[in-house]
């Protein structure tokens, strides 16, 4: 075994041992390991296989810049995928399962895929795939290509923590520079957060013998001690994903295996970048075998968990930060080879287990090779937040250039790697100082891919995108580096492009023979690291995903058998009682017509507006002229939008000269209160109109049918209820029991009806009150499917059923205002175009079916003989119990001229036959309205 | 058309606590709730207007809206409709809104989880959006005890919230 | 997430907010024959700007219709004003 443990290194306990499996097998692991440390400490190197061709991998970096180990990790019954083994801590009884490889990852039957590389290059799927259908390949591909599967049984209670937080420096990242930052800035009193996504800050300090003369674990400690006492906080396992705008930086905090992490949204007065860096691959033939890994991975595997992760190494590396990590690999009794890679092209000998190099014919006996192209800052975040990247010629690297606002950069994030002048850049700029960063002791030798190259040259492991592949999407013309992604599928890997993204463009530079910041970087998004969907989404699901308003007598319906549905945004009876439920409704309807039904209408809206001007103001809101309605009347009406287009229906009372109350739609209450409120206040003189939302004050109990009347008279109510003392139309207010009570005479069903408000805490008393009086009358409550088929009996329309965004008033037979109303009003010139005045407009009209015919199906069209042009549309269409016959209403071009005309209906394919008559099919005189 | 009463919980019940460590939550009974709406309502109210993060210590105190209006609380009763004399309108509101308690050391880290409420943060009204409902937040007696009025129709689904985002908050 | 500042009850989130229209939309008289160019034009035209907007938007908690001035690139909030005197 080439990787093992060395005794008496690294951060991990080793009196602590922690027993896991690994695709089947037992295992061992320390305390402080991460899975992927653990694994290699064991010796084993392969856990996973590559998403294309499933190709053996092993870790390559030793934390977020791994896309190889991913994971399906199970604890305690609970399974996750897409765990990343190097930045999952490893806790006792963890049975982890490489993914995309069947049945483990050292033997995948679809390893045979690699065999037929040569015909899965770039843009296979978008070339191979598309004939006959795409939908024929894809679930076979998404199988083959999967990362692991979400369980439905881990969802139910993987609900993430969401919190808001501010603090006035956000310091991104616990290494040597973000602690100084943190501690310089928290001892000059400012109110400092530190994040830090390992388990313990530190970052690559504990690479290092010591670090300003001290000890790395005693020098982390006092650093965090001392950012603590000066009263700053220091959040470990967690990750700044993103950063949003005005500061709004997204954290995301793992907690226990198993529970959903926690989402900070923290608002930050100014953000410290001190990210750090990232050891970048070196391209050459088969680089992407288990065994090799970058020299930092190498290093941070030593340090961190005492993994020594060869015992012969060969070194492929440019750089003097790579090369600084070496004695440290030595001193723990590796042997290790540096091989220049400007010397020849370089190749992999072996397979699941390296065998060493080849450069030109020279070989190079290694268990292991080390690999690094030099350092790339980690700008994602300075990106994030419209931060300007510089190219250094002299470190080969993106760094951090014109700033965002509030935001700096230290450390290696701003290029700073030379650790000693880093620290002192990092407390000066903490304190507000400016940022110089300077490249010292740092040097590379500039090292890319080279087009042409012999071999299989991995530039994104986990996608498998090849340096020819690079080189096959130039020839097409795939050269933008954002074609060149979604192309290849270069950088979509679950790592982001961490690793890949640098060698891609620098491949793309040198086919066409450009400088790399010519090419450019990909758009950076977050999230910086791979982050469950369940993050974002929070305790926004079930109940708390769209919570519906709840009706004050919710009780009272479902002590009376209600079955509740959803309607317009309330939680509404539909009917009631069990059984066959078209027979129930229809029996709802024959009794609200034969005695009397009672439904709770309380979601209607109840909207006061007050004042001066209110008048005036009402009389320009709505369609219909206002200012003549007297005290205690009601009218109905339509809201337009200024495109004349019919908003909203309902009625209003005038409850005296300064006072009326809007009756909107149920649904539309919230909307018409900020519709009121927005011309309130624009174009009218806010301080004579007022409008107050008082709709959740009340419930409203209405009584329709024949013996409404008498039943409304049972409660002792001082009124007279007479049609002559208290007609359609009219508002009473009265006291019952003490208290107030509301009368309205308005209908929604063509019967006579009676709508009474009482405050919300008493609807309780009321409604028992009526459903007392009404039983022996043989009345009873009353449904919204019942009441919606005995509306559209009567042509009574429901905005947005029976209307569409262009329906206006004159479509629905309202004309008069149209005509007559001579005061400004919203919509009015809109109802003047030509597209209003043109005579083919959709109007409102019914259709009636044949003699034993079945109902129309809704949003059926109407279409012209021959063209089969659609003429407009079914929108309500109903059984009526009441008529014992089809009815239904539509929406048709010019309908209201063609009444007796008969029409075609097309519905699915099937064609019949339909005669436009007028929308009321039931007691069109109205007498019983009046009775 | 369907049946969905089974996929709402029945409605939390008046008198529920919910009593976790640092935090107690509860429903609060109060005598009136009325709007009053005018040009100068703020000035002219006649009693403690409350903004945020105020502590209201009376019995009957006045929620600043709005620029121009109030939520007058376990005031007197009032004539409902235009009060032309005083340029008022005023409505009865008392069963418009719902009142919950949220109490304890714990209660600012859990209104935390709705919204971007901060102590440092002035404001001149207590309304906010909290948890994704209209609300009016102030503290009424004591630092750590916040009061939140919700609409009524909403105040269930409200409780459900606090409830909900108490339980996965864990530590904090 | 954006904070903008509300002119009566000062910086909120902006889910708080709900934008109305750009500034500077006048309700033509439509007593007095408005074109129907005019009227077209106020319905349907936008400036959509680059850079610096003056744009009216509701705080909705409060109601208060007031202008916001901001950057639509940088999304820098500039200032906020109400609406009332506002000029167009
Ligand atoms: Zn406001």
């Amino acid at each position: 075994m080439s990787a093992h443990r060395v005794a008496g290194r690294g951060r991990i306990d080793a009196d602590a041992p922690l027993n896991f499996s690994f695709d089947g097998r037992a295992f061992q692991g320390r305390r402080g390991d991460t899975i992927a440390s653990a694994l290699l400490a064991n010796g084993v190197r392969v856990m996973g296989r590559s998403f294309k061709y499933h190709r053996p991998r092993g870790p390559w970096g030793a934390w977020v810049d791994d896309p190889n180990a991913i994971m399906n990790v199970a604890l305690n019954g609970v399974e996750l995928p897409n765990c990343p083994a190097t930045t999952t801590y490893l806790e006792e009884g963890m049975a982890a399962r490489s993914v995309n490889a069947f049945p483990s990852a050292r033997f995948d039957l679809k390893g045979g895929l690699d065999l037929f590389h040569r015909w899965l290059g770039a843009g296979f799927y978008y070339k191979t795939f598309m004939w006959p259908d795409w939908h024929l390949f894809e679930p076979m591909i998404r199988r083959m290509a999967g990362l692991g599967a979400v369980s439905d049984a881990v969802l139910e209670g993987y609900v993430a923590d969401q919190l808001h937080d501010r603090c006035e420096v956000l310091v991104v990242g616990g290494g040597a520079a973000g602690l100084v930052a943190a501690r310089s800035a928290a001892e000059a009193g400012q109110d400092v957060c530190l994040v830090e996504d390992h388990a313990e800050c530190g970052g690559g300090v504990w690479q290092r013998a010591e670090i300003e003369g001290t000890a790395p674990a005693d020098w982390v400690a006092a650093q965090v001690a001392a950012i603590v006492a000066a009263g700053g906080r220091v959040l470990t396992r967690a990750t700044a994903f993103g950063v949003f705008d005005h500061r709004m930086v997204g954290i995301v905090e793992n907690r226990a295996f198993g529970q959903a992490p926690r989402l900070r949204r923290m608002r930050a007065g100014r953000i410290v970048l001190a990210s750090g860096a990232l050891d970048r691959p070196v391209t050459f033939a088969n680089n992407d075998r288990p065994g090799v890994m970058s020299v930092d991975g190498a290093g941070e595997m030593l340090a961190r968990y005492g993994v020594l992760v060869g015992r012969r190494i060969a070194v492929v590396a440019n750089n003097s930060a790579a090369r600084a990590v070496l004695p440290a690999l030595v001193q723990a009794g590796a042997e290790v080879v540096e091989v220049d890679p400007a010397a020849g092209p370089i190749r992999v000998l072996g397979a699941k287990r390296i065998r060493g190099l080849d450069q030109g014919g020279r070989r190079v006996e290694a268990d292991t090779v080390l690999a690094s192209g030099g350092l790339t800052p980690l700008v994602h975040l300075w990106r994030h937040a419209g931060g300007k990247l510089d190219w250094c010629d002299a470190r080969q690297a993106f760094i951090p250039g014109r700033a965002p606002e509030g935001m700096v950069a230290v450390g290696a994030a701003a290029g700073a790697f030379d650790l000693e002048s880093a620290l002192e850049e990092a407390r000066g700029v903490a304190r507000g100082g400016a940022v110089e960063a300077s490249v010292s002791h740092y040097h590379l030798t500039p090292l890319w891919p080279a087009p042409g190259a012999k071999g299989r040259q991995w530039i994104d492991f986990q996608h498998d995108v090849t340096l020819k592949d690079v080189e096959l999407a130039a020839r097409e013309n795939y050269v933008s580096v954002e074609h060149l992604k979604r192309y290849t599928t270069l950088g979509m890997a679950s790592d982001q492009g961490k690793t890949a993204n640098m060698a891609g463009l620098a491949a793309m530079a040198a086919i066409q023979g450009r400088p790399i910041p010519e090419v450019g970087t990909t758009t950076f998004r977050p999230p910086f690291v791979p982050i469950p969907i369940e993050t974002y989404h929070g305790a926004h699901r079930g109940q708390l995903w769209h919570p519906l308003k709840r009706l004050a007598l919710e009780e009272a319906h479902r002590a009376a058998g209600a079955a509740l549905g959803e309607y317009g945004g309330w939680l509404r009876p539909g009917w009631y009682g069990q059984g066959d439920v078209a027979q129930i409704i229809a029996e709802e309807v024959r009794m609200a017509r034969g005695t009397a039904g009672i439904f709770d209408a309380s979601p209607l809206g109840k909207i006061e507006v007050m004042g001066p001007d209110a008048e005036a103001f009402v009389d320009f809101v709505y369609y219909n002229t206002i200012r003549t309605l007297k005290p205690g009347h009601i009218r109905y009406g339509f809201l337009l939008s200024e495109g004349g287009a019919v908003m909203d229906d309902g009625v209003i009372a005038r409850v005296d000269q300064d006072r009326f109350v809007i009756s909107c739609s149920s649904s539309h209450v919230d909307g018409v209160r900020t519709h009121l409120e927005a011309w309130r206040q624009d174009g009218n003189d806010p301080d004579r109109i007022f409008i107050h939302d008082t709709t959740q004050h009340w419930a409203t109990v209405t009584m329709t049918g024949p013996k409404a009347r008498e039943i409304v008279g049972a409660l002792g109510l001082e009124v007279d209820l007479s049609a002559e003392a208290f007609p359609h139309m009219r508002l009473r207010e009265v006291v019952w029991q003490g208290g107030p009570l509301r009368i309205a005479r308005v209908s929604f069903t063509g019967d006579v009806s009676f709508e009474l408000s009482i405050r919300a805490s008493r609807a309780e008393e009321l409604w028992q009150a009526l459903i007392a009086a009404g039983a022996p009358l043989g009345a009873g409550p009353l449904g919204l499917e019942a009441l919606s088929i005995m509306r559209a009996e009567k042509g009574y329309l429901i905005i947005g059923k029976d209307t569409d965004g262009e329906t206006m008033p004159h479509d629905l037979g309202f004309g008069i205002p149209r005509q007559k109303k001579t005061v400004a009003f919203i919509g009015d010139r809109s109802l003047h175009n030509a597209k209003a005045n043109s005579t083919a407009r959709k109007q409102l009209v019914g259709l009636r079916v044949a003699e034993g015919a079945v109902m129309l199906p809704t949003g059926a069209h109407v279409v012209e003989a021959g063209t089969q042009r659609s003429l407009g549309y079914v929108t309500s269409s109903y059984d009526s119990p009441t008529l014992d016959r089809p009815i239904a209403l539509a929406l048709i071009e010019d309908g209201v001229a063609q009444m007796g005309r008969e029409v075609t209906i097309w519905h699915l394919g099937e064609t019949r036959r339909a005669t436009i008559c007028g929308p009321c099919a039931f007691d069109p005189e109205g007498e019983r309205l009046h009775a | 058309m369907r049946d969905d009463s089974g996929k709402w919980d029945r409605l939390p019940a008046v008198d529920a606590v919910i009593d976790a460590p640092g935090v107690v939550i509860r429903r609060v009974a109060l005598v009136r709730q009325v709007l009053i709406s005018g040009p100068d309502v703020l000035t002219q109210i006649d009693g403690p207007v409350v903004e945020w993060p105020g502590v209201v210590e009376a019995e009957s105190y006045a929620l600043s809206l709005r620029r121009d209006r109030v939520l007058w609380v376990n005031g007197p009763e009032m004539a409902e409709g235009w009060d032309a004399a005083r340029n008022w309108a005023v409505s009865d509101v008392s069963d418009g809104y719902e009142v919950v308690e949220i109490a304890g050391a714990g209660a600012l880290a859990l209104l935390c989880r709705g919204a971007e409420v901060s102590l440092d943060q002035p404001s001149r009204s207590v309304a906010r959006l909290l948890f994704g409902f209209g609300a009016f937040l102030y503290r009424a007696g004591n630092v750590q005890t916040y009061r939140a009025h919700v609409g009524r129709a909403q105040a269930g689904a409200f409780w459900t919230a606090l409830e909900v985002h108490l339980r996965v908050s864990g530590d904090v | 997430m954006q904070i903008f500042p509300c002119p009566f009850c000062g910086p909120r989130d902006e889910r708080e907010f709900h934008f109305a229209g750009e500034l500077g939309k006048t309700r033509p008289d439509t007593r007095d024959g408005v074109s129907d160019a005019d009227w077209a034009r106020y319905l349907h035209e936008q400036r959509n700007e680059k850079g610096h907007v003056r744009e009216v938007w509701m705080h909705m908690p409060c109601s208060e219709l007031f202008v916001l001035e901001r950057d639509s690139v940088s999304m820098a909030v500039i200032g906020s004003s109400p609406l009332r005197g506002a000029a167009e």
